[in-house]
Formats: structure tokens, sequence, C-alpha cells
């Protein structure tokens, strides 16, 4: 595509344009067999078991230093954010019943360049937290086979250069990466009854931990509730926010969702309910039964406060093992979606094409995976989980708040579209979803920011270097038509 | 080009040799070579010599077998030229990739195990060593495989977009010319399990399989053109993509003929000059109604060389 070709359109008009939604529809022909069966409870499941394992297990030793005992608060504060925010997607979701997540809503109902802007954020959201969470992964595994063996991997392979006890790589970390990359290269899925089993684990490891840390119930540590007032407590949220990723994987299966304008908010708050409800009742039984201070770089945080608790090493074993496991899976589902969001971004013409081509012989998209699995190695193998943590809230925040003002935009520019779900108390509701997500953004410090802008600028300037140019918007751009029935022909 | 049955009456030895007739009668009359591997006696002589008994017995049972199927070809193709062959040897499958190079074999042909079911392509313990062994092209028939015409109507070749099954395209439409009957390319595609919980929506996967449709389109498009380069694209080729949820699903998309054959390609991973049946292959040759002729690479690759400069002679002339 020529500069003189692109410039024509005039650049306003370029940035803005929009992907005609019914374009996006193409090939959605193949999930019938899932057309409209998923009921209240799997739905909940879903959001259960995608939220649940991404933060909570290593979270406390990153937010209780900053907030003291009031973190329980702080993940009040975090999961009324996200659960606004994920109403605000499943409306979004179900009036453009697209895969590729909010890059594609973006794509759809605000234009070229803010989907590039919700991208970056969307990278953040599943790239780095693939990589956070297989370093809070390695310091399970370390616990554990500590735990089991007596041996533990030496500091300079189990941590990064930066980290508070510098080491050289996070060695088990990369492991992990690579693991869940050949597994989803070789086509491998995690399956709906492999996702119950997982939360099942993931809950039963928590509801232990409760009731353990219960036993040791200490009100005398919960004396200096908020020793740094609110904005400790704000600080908190926006690294707590991590811990509530995922929640949004409810609402993007509208599409088969049985009754979805009754179904779709319950599901939403039912799973932010046993979130939340887990998540308090973890923050609060761990704050009373350890001073506050003794937090700050507890590493597989869950399973030492038992340890400490119970003096016997048992229910530490119990915890590191179940969140091994259950992290694994954590790990494999996020690599996953970061896949395929750079899938719908190659495809869309806003990476190279290499990224949407699908290897023949595993039929899986595999140069995408060998690149996300050497990048998020490498953020895992070098960079402390602290860091990794709030990168993540931030992206994840941002890209909320575009999906909640993205709903208002398009009630007003594609008022008769179809939606399966409405936003209930329109438009408070949206308007108090990015209030919320403001709120705990300003939590974040100012590293994050600034790390977070270096990096949005970066995905711009490739966008407008190259993106802009090789659009599949742009007129003469190989565009495959989604209504042609058999695109290979008959010869 | 001889062809090797490797005919065991018990093992579905009736539908090897109707498969084997097939194949032999398709285009010019081939000579079959019906071999039958009993069991290699024990070399030293015993006192009470059981062991000469034992032999004496096994090539007794050799005969009845090969007698078998001489009345049976004898009924169903008296005009083929057959010769009927005992070998010896401690294992099946070793002795009849020794025997099929001995009699100068092009191509192998063996039975379903009798653990199929009707109508099925399922690989035993003779077959399922020589896919992943043999140097020549092995023919399996389903199990009760009854030919029901007089020649191989339609070759159906199993395209998958990789490098080398270009090249069994090119062996595939070759074959076509040579034994007549229409060419058909087809690509299996499997639909993606859909990943749990949607993170990216439940229909990423379908994302993937239509881009890869589009991409499968067009190498089979560019595999065409090179076909029609060197001469050898039927009028009548047609190509399809098929996808499905799983395997069993993606080939039931297919209509089928009587006296068709599918080819499948070895997977490049195993031993360049040997078959090395791929996952994708054995799916594939597992979900067959009709003959699977299983292709070593390395063989496909010589015979399109060989087309090719073939065809580069002819240009020159």
């Amino acid at each position: 595509m020529s500069a003189a070709a692109s410039g024509s359109a005039g650049l306003g008009t370029q940035l803005f344009r929009r992907k005609p939604v019914n374009h996006m529809r193409a090939g959605v022909e193949h999930g019938a067999e899932l057309k409209r069966t998923i009921g209240t409870f799997q739905l909940t499941m879903f959001g259960v078991g995608a939220t649940v394992g991404t933060g909570i297990f290593f979270v406390l030793s990153e937010a209780v230093p900053k907030s003291g005992p009031s973190v329980v608060i702080s993940f009040l504060i975090a999961g009324v954010a996200a659960g606004l925010a994920a109403i605000c997607y499943a409306e979004l979701a179900s009036a453009i019943p697209v895969s590729g997540s909010t890059y594609s809503y973006a794509y759809a109902a605000l234009g070229e360049v803010v989907a590039m802007g919700v991208a970056a954020c969307l990278l953040l959201e599943y790239g780095v937290s693939t990589a956070a969470v297989a370093v809070g992964w390695s310091q399970y595994l370390n616990k554990l086979s500590d735990n089991l063996f007596g041996f533990q991997l030496p500091s300079a392979l189990s941590h990064a250069p930066w980290d508070d006890d510098p080491g050289v790589l996070n060695l088990p970390a990369v492991i992990l990466v690579v693991l869940c990359a050949l597994l989803l290269i070789r086509g491998a899925s995690e399956s709906a009854a492999v996702n119950t089993v997982m939360v099942v684990i993931k809950l039963s490891v928590l509801a232990m931990f409760i009731v353990i840390a219960f036993t040791a119930f200490d009100t005398d540590n919960l004396a200096d509730f908020a020793p740094f007032g609110v904005s400790g407590i704000g600080a908190a949220a926006g690294t707590i926010f991590f811990s509530f990723i995922g929640l949004d994987a409810v609402s993007t299966a509208g599409e088969e969702v049985k009754d979805p304008q009754r179904t779709m908010p319950r599901a939403i708050i039912f799973a932010l309910l046993t979130v939340v409800t887990i998540y308090v009742l973890v923050a609060l039984t761990a704050v009373a039964a350890q001073p506050w201070q003794e937090f700050e770089g507890q590493e597989a945080g869950l399973a030492q406060i038992l340890e400490n608790i119970v003096g016997s090493s048992w229910p530490g074993t119990v915890v590191a093992a179940g969140a091994v496991i259950s992290i694994f899976s954590v790990t494999l589902v996020t690599m996953y979606g970061q896949t395929r969001i750079l899938f719908a971004m190659g495809r869309d013409g806003m990476l190279p094409q290499r990224f949407a081509q699908v290897n023949p012989r595993s039929q899986t998209p595999v140069f995408n995976t060998i690149v996300v699995a050497i990048v998020v190695s490498i953020l895992a193998a070098f960079v402390p989980l602290d860091k990794l943590a709030d990168l993540v809230s931030i992206g994840t925040l941002v890209a909320f708040i575009v999906v909640s003002i993205g709903v208002i935009i398009l009630r007003r520019t594609m008022p008769d579209l179809p939606r399966g779900f409405k936003v209930p108390g329109y438009p408070v509701t949206p308007i108090l979803s990015v209030i919320a997500c403001l709120y705990v953004l300003s939590g974040l410090s100012w590293i994050t920011y600034a790390w977070f802008l270096v990096w949005l600028l970066i995905v711009l300037a490739f966008y407008f270097l190259w993106g802009r140019r090789h659009s599949e918007l742009n007129p003469g751009a190989l565009v495959v038509d989604p209504d042609d029935p058999n695109p290979a022909g008959d010869r | 080009m001889t062809i090797v049955v490797g005919f065991s009456p018990e093992k579905g030895g009736r539908a090897t040799l109707e498969l084997a007739v097939l194949l032999a009668r398709s285009g010019r009359v081939e000579p079959l070579v019906v071999t039958t591997v009993t069991p290699q006696h024990w070399t030293t002589p015993s006192m009470a010599k059981v062991d000469a008994e034992f032999q004496a017995w096994a090539t007794g049972q050799g005969d009845v077998a090969l007698q078998q199927a001489q009345e049976f070809l004898a009924g169903k193709a008296p005009e083929l030229d057959v010769s009927y062959r005992q070998v010896a040897g401690r294992s099946v499958p070793a002795a009849l990739a020794t025997a099929c190079a001995d009699a100068g074999g092009s191509l192998l042909v063996l039975g379903s195990s009798r653990d199929s079911r009707p109508g099925q392509v399922v690989l035993g313990s003779t077959s399922e060593p020589l896919l992943h062994s043999s140097e020549v092209p092995v023919a399996i028939a389903p199990r009760g495989y009854r030919a029901q015409c007089t020649a191989i109507s339609r070759l159906t070749c199993s395209y998958s977009g990789a490098e080398e099954s270009g090249d069994l395209l090119v062996a595939v439409a070759e074959m076509s010319r040579r034994v007549g009957g229409t060419l058909r390319v087809v690509t299996f595609g499997v639909r993606g399990r859909t990943m749990y919980p949607p993170e990216v929506g439940l229909h990423a996967e379908d994302m993937v399989l239509d881009r890869w449709k589009t991409q499968v389109g067009t190498q089979q498009r560019t595999a065409l053109d090179r076909l029609s380069e060197l001469g050898l694209l039927p009028d009548s080729a047609t190509a399809t993509i098929v996808t499905g949820s799983d395997w069993a699903d993606s080939m039931a998309e297919l209509e089928w003929q009587r006296g068709e054959i599918l080819v499948v390609g070895s997977s490049p991973l195993g031993p360049l000059a040997r078959v090395f049946v791929g996952s994708r292959a054995t799916k594939i040759i597992r979900y067959s109604p009709v003959p699977v002729v299983v292709v070593p690479a390395a063989v496909a690759s010589k015979v399109a060389e060989e087309v090719e400069t073939e065809s580069a002679a002819e240009v020159k002339d």
C-alpha cells in the first residue's frame, strides 16, 4: 500500500475508521453446537475460574505493605470497579459478538487508533499477567519442593535480577511458560470440565486457608487498621485490581448464554460476590493472623502464613500443591488469550500477517505462540512480581474505562444495533464504572504511569508507521468476503 | 510395477485380495504377488524332531492359505498374472517387507485388524509397524471390503498444505493419469477446542479456523496450478476443504464413491526414505470408509522430481 493512497483517505477518517460489525461475524457458524446452552451456574463458574488464581495467591505480599489491614477495603473497592466494568463489557460483547476481546469491540465501536490503544492495554492485561502469574507459580513450586523433598532452587535461579532478593533469572517461571506454549502449539485446550475441577481445587485450597487462618485470628493485628490512611487503601486497590482480571470472561460468552438479559447480570454478580467474599475472607484472616509489617517480601505468602500458624509444614504443602496445579491452568488460559488477540490483530492487518498464520500441520498459530512465549519468558525471567502486577492493573483498568465509554458511544452512534444484553441503569452504570476505575487508577505510582505511557507510545508509533498503512480496511487490501460460502472455490 | 499382497486367510484375507484386484486391474494391468508368512522353525534340530514336525505343519498351513487365495483369484480375476509365495519369518511385518523387496514390489497391500468394525480401516500388528517402516507405499483395505467395481473411480489426495504434501499431490495426479479415475484434493480441518474459561470469547477458534481455510484455499490453488503446469491436471479434478469439530466429523462431511481410494502422505518427521504416519494421518486413516494408500514422503518427492524433469524435457523439445 503506497503512502499516497493511504494518505488520500484523510488522516482523521483513517484513524477513526471502524470495522463493520457484520464483517466481523465471519466464521461464527462452527460455534453452532454451543448456541444458547450456557446457564447461570456455568457462566458463574467461568467467571470464578478465570478470576480466582490470577492474583490472590501472591498479591497480599505486594498490597498489604501499602495499606496495612485496610487491604480488606481495597479488595471491596477493586471488586466493585471490576464488577461495574464487567457489566459494561457484557453489553459491548453482546452488541459486537466477535473474538479478540476488547480490541475487537473497540475496533468496531470507536475506530482503529483506539483499538490499537486498547490492544496496548490488552498486551499488558494478558501478556504481562501471564508473566506475573508464572512468577507467582515459581514461588509456590519452590515452596512445595522445599516442603516435600527439602530441596529449593538457589536464589540465582528463582529470582529476577531486580528483585528484593536479586538472582539471575527465574527459571521455573520460564519453564512453565515454555510448557504452556508447547501445549498451545499442540492444540491443547482446557475443557469446561477441567475448568470446573480447577475452580474446585482453588476454592478448596482457599477455604482451607480461611479456616486455619481464622484459628489464629488476633484483633491486635487489626488495631492499626489503616496506617497509611485513605491513600494507602487506594494504592493497594490499584495493585489488587490485578487479582480481579478474568471477570470479563463472563461477558465474552454472551452469544451462547440462555436468556442473556437475565442470566448475564446474575452470573456477573454471583461470580463477583463469590470472588469478593473469598478474597475479603482470605485477606481478613491473613491480616488478622500476622502483623501487617510481616507481609513484605513474603514468598508463597498463603502457604507461609499457614505454616507459621500451625507450626508444621503440612497445610503449607497442601496450599502450595493446590496453587501449583491451578496456577498452571491460569497461565495456559491467559497465554492462550494473548495469542488469540494477536491473531485477531494480524488478521486485521494491524500486525504483520505472520501473526495470523496457521501452521498447516498443527492447525494452530505457531509463529504467534512462539513470539508470545519468548516475550513472556523474558518478562517472567527478569522482572520482579511487584513491577509486573502494577502494569497488569493499569492496562486492565484503562481497557475497562474504554469499554465503559464505548458503551455510551455505541448507544449514541448505533442505537439500533441489536444487543443481547443492555446495561441496567444506563447511563449511570457506565459512568460509575469509569469513575470507579479512575479512582483505582489514581492509587498507582507514577513509575507505573510512566512505563505505561512509554508502552502506549511505542504501540501507537508502530501503528502510525506500519499498521495504518497495512490495515485490511485500506482500499485495495486483500479483504476476504465473509459472505462467500466457499472461499477456496471448487475447481 | 508389481503389487505385493500380504495374505492371511483368517485376518481379513478376502478384503485384502479384493483391494489388490481393484488396484491391479486399474489402468495397465499389474502382476500380483500373493505372499503369506509362516513362522520360522527353530534352526537347531531337536532330538525328537519336533521342530521339523512343526515346520511341516506350518508349511502345510501356508499352502492351504495360498490354495484359498488361488481359488478366490481364479474365480474373481482369472486374467491377472498372479504368483504365490510363502516366506518364513519370525516377524510378519519384517518378513513381508523383505518379500516385497525381493519381488521388486512397488506397492504393499494389507488388510485391517480383526478388531475393527466392518467398513473401518484399523491398523493391526502387521500394518502398524509397516506404516512406520515400509519403503514402498502401503495400501490398507477396510474390514470386509468388497470392491463392487472393476477399476478405481476416483483418487482422493489428502492435502495438508504443508510443503511435503505438494509432492504427494503430484504423485497422486501422476497415479490418476496412469490408473484412470478422477482426482479430488481434500484438506481436512478440525476446529480447535474452545478454551475455558473463555477469556477472549467462545469463538476465538472459529477465527483461527476461518483464517486457516483462506490460507489452505490459496495453497490448494497454487498446488493445482503447479499440476496444470506439469500437464497433470484432469478437467474433472475438484478441490475441497472440509472442517468439523473433530476428525470423525470432518471426515463425515465428504461424499465417497464406489471404487474410491484415499491417499495420505507420511510425515517428514520420521526417517526420510520410509513411511512414518503422523498423528493427523493416523486419524484420517482411522475414519476413512474407503481403502487408504499411505505414500512415504521420499517416494512422493521422487515421483514429483521425475514428473518435473519429464515436463521440463518436453518443454525443451
